[in-house]
């Protein structure tokens, strides 16, 4: 046990482990050019392994084809690291005074690798576009998906049993939660490409709703990693009720609001079935009064964004009013609402809509770090001071 | 001390676990159906002269659909006394805004391929965009008439809600649909009726088929 603490606890680990780190950003940055940052990051650093293989793209790829780079992820690497810097204060540190600013810039440290992983692990993005004078309770993450079924039969609100689109694999059942209903992924495609059947009835393994009536077919795509592109999930979802198969429905996101709803029936009930991007509902609305798009005189290349925004929510007394513009984002019940982009004429605001509860945390890292820096050279620079003296005079 | 290290591991492959998600149930509040749909940047239609109360029904493009109404033929028409015409943009072919005492009303012309869901289907979209409830086949038949559009058989639905109102021109043409929809405060849209049965009257589709 001894000697694997001393292990975890060495210098030598520590070394490993930083140049590792820059073998893996290095790769990372080269596959960034094919997944974009946000895939990239999923795969390079928030993983335990990857493997990187020689991009088709490159020269002499028909000589080299075979070579995959296996190498650990940025979990492992990040979650070792914070193992290495605790043992290593456990058995080689003391803290003397003399040693408090490096305790302190460690300190940091820990609490930097802790955040990072929160954030992986907690936060939340999604956006919420508003049009000017117009309402929104929710935002949308354009990068996942969700099957719901919405009760709305209630006079005074509708309720949603959301199944994330991460579940739907194949074959597998899953109950449809607090209703009668349960599924069955009949085909998921992350991707695909919904449109018209060439030959009316042919392959369409949907026989309920609005692929039945407009006859319409997924074919799968390959999946997008572009920035500004969107993935058309598309799924065919055989739902059953107690007492056996009641259809199999197509269900896609850009089979939506525009449509007429998909209904699912079973007992004299009725559920609208769809597939969306994922919502994030909030206890308040965001009012869009004002979005301001400034441009340099005479030119057409902006220099300031704005949305003024009234915050309306269930609770009266929590109502606020605020101007959203670069740098200075609203927080708000633990979100953070950036201002993003806009659309429409600059007539529709687009938020970034951040959940992240470990955002203070980086701050308060970078801080102590800084403080243990102060604190480490000062000391060496007053014993430089000291040095100095007897020889001036 | 050592004690630690394994509490440590395990409290980070614990956490590592938790981001799996599943199925929930939450209750929102009601929600209209007929609700714009915003979109997102690229992806949101441009909703028209202006983002006036009188256009409720901002919709997305689906992939496709803006090379279709490019690609569709050309159109020429007359336009009727106190219309304001704007330039065509994203999937609308021409765009129009009137106003009058009792308010404004926007006249939209698109087209898309297919049958976009049927005759049905469509003016019970429209039903929804001004409020009112889906009708049937029966009762479509009371609110629509056949209309000359460009030579075709086309239909003319009247739909009359509480505040908006549309008048809609519907015309199957050569595999496509096309829409010529006026929608606006039920006074204005009322008050433009005859204008707009004379703007159908003028509207000439470039027919390659003849």
């Amino acid at each position: 046990m001894s000697a694997l603490f001393k292990f975890f606890a060495s210098l030598r680990l520590t070394v490993i482990l930083l140049a590792l780190s820059i073998v893996l950003i290095f790769f990372g940055t080269l596959d960034q050019v094919h997944y974009g940052i946000w895939h990239t990051q999923k795969l390079y650093f928030e993983s335990f392994r990857v493997v990187w293989s020689y991009p088709e793209q490159a020269p002499f790829y028909d000589k080299l084809f075979w070579l995959h780079l296996p190498m650990p992820g940025g979990y492992l690497l990040g979650g070792l690291l914070l193992i290495n810097l605790v043992a290593a204060h456990f058995t080689r540190f003391k803290l003397t005074p003399k040693k408090s600013g490096i305790f302190l810039i460690h300190f940091g440290l820990i609490l930097l690798l802790i955040s990072e992983l929160m954030t992986d692990l907690v936060s939340q993005e999604s956006q919420m576009p508003v049009d000017e004078g117009g309402r929104s309770n929710y935002s949308q993450a354009f990068r996942s998906n969700e099957l719901v079924f919405i009760d709305r039969s209630h006079p005074e609100h509708d309720t949603v049993h959301s199944i994330p689109a991460d579940m739907l694999k194949p074959g597998q059942r899953i109950d449809v939660p607090d209703t009668p209903l349960s599924i069955r992924t009949v085909r998921y495609f992350p991707n695909s490409n919904v449109g018209r059947a060439q030959a009316p009835g042919m392959d369409n393994l949907a026989d309920s709703g609005a692929a039945v009536k407009m006859n319409i077919v997924a074919t799968p795509l390959e999946v997008t990693y572009t920035e500004n592109e969107i993935n058309t999930a598309t799924a065919y979802i055989e739902v059953s009720g107690p007492e056996g198969v009641l259809g199999t429905w197509l269900v896609s996101n850009v089979i939506d609001e525009r449509f007429p709803p998909q209904t699912v029936s079973l007992g004299g009930q009725d559920w609208e079935i769809a597939l969306r991007f994922t919502r994030h509902y909030y206890p308040f609305e965001i009012e869009l009064i004002d979005f301001k798009h400034d441009k340099y005189p005479g030119t057409e290349i902006p220099f300031n964004f704005s949305s003024e925004v009234m915050v309306h929510h269930q609770n009266p007394t929590k109502d606020q009013k605020a101007l959203i513009y670069m740098n200075h984002p609203l927080r708000y019940e633990g979100l953070t609402f950036y201002q993003a982009s806009f659309a429409n004429q600059d007539t529709t605001s687009i938020f970034q809509v951040v959940r992240n509860p470990g955002w203070i945390l980086p701050y308060i890292s970078v801080l102590l770090m800084g403080l243990g820096m102060c604190v480490q050279f000062g000391m060496h620079f007053i014993k430089f001071l000291g040095k100095r003296r007897p020889g001036v005079q | 001390m050592i004690r630690t290290l394994p509490f440590a591991i395990a409290l980070f492959l614990g956490l590592t676990a938790c981001d799996q998600a599943q199925p929930v149930t939450y209750t929102i509040p009601k929600e209209e159906r007929a609700a714009p749909t915003p979109g997102r940047a690229t992806e949101a239609a441009t909703a028209g002269p202006t983002a006036s109360a009188a256009d409720s029904s901002k919709m997305q493009v689906l992939p496709g659909m803006e090379e279709a109404a490019q690609a569709a033929p050309e159109l020429s028409y007359t336009v009727p006394e106190g219309w304001e015409e704007f330039p065509p943009r994203s999937v609308r072919k021409a765009n129009f805004r009137v106003s009058d005492s009792s308010g404004t009303a926007e006249l939209a012309v698109t087209v898309f391929p297919g049958d976009v869901g049927g005759t049905l289907a469509n003016i019970n979209r429209w039903r929804g965009q001004i409020g009112l409830e889906p009708t049937d086949a029966a009762g479509m038949q009371a609110m629509t008439r056949t209309v000359k559009i460009s030579n075709h058989d086309g239909l003319l639905a009247n739909l009359q809600g509480p505040e908006q109102s549309i008048l809609g021109g519907l015309l199957s043409f050569h595999g496509s649909t096309w829409f010529f929809k006026l929608q606006g405060a039920t006074g204005t849209v009322t008050a433009q009726s005859d204008a707009m049965e004379a703007f159908l009257a003028s509207v000439q589709i470039e027919d390659p088929h003849h």
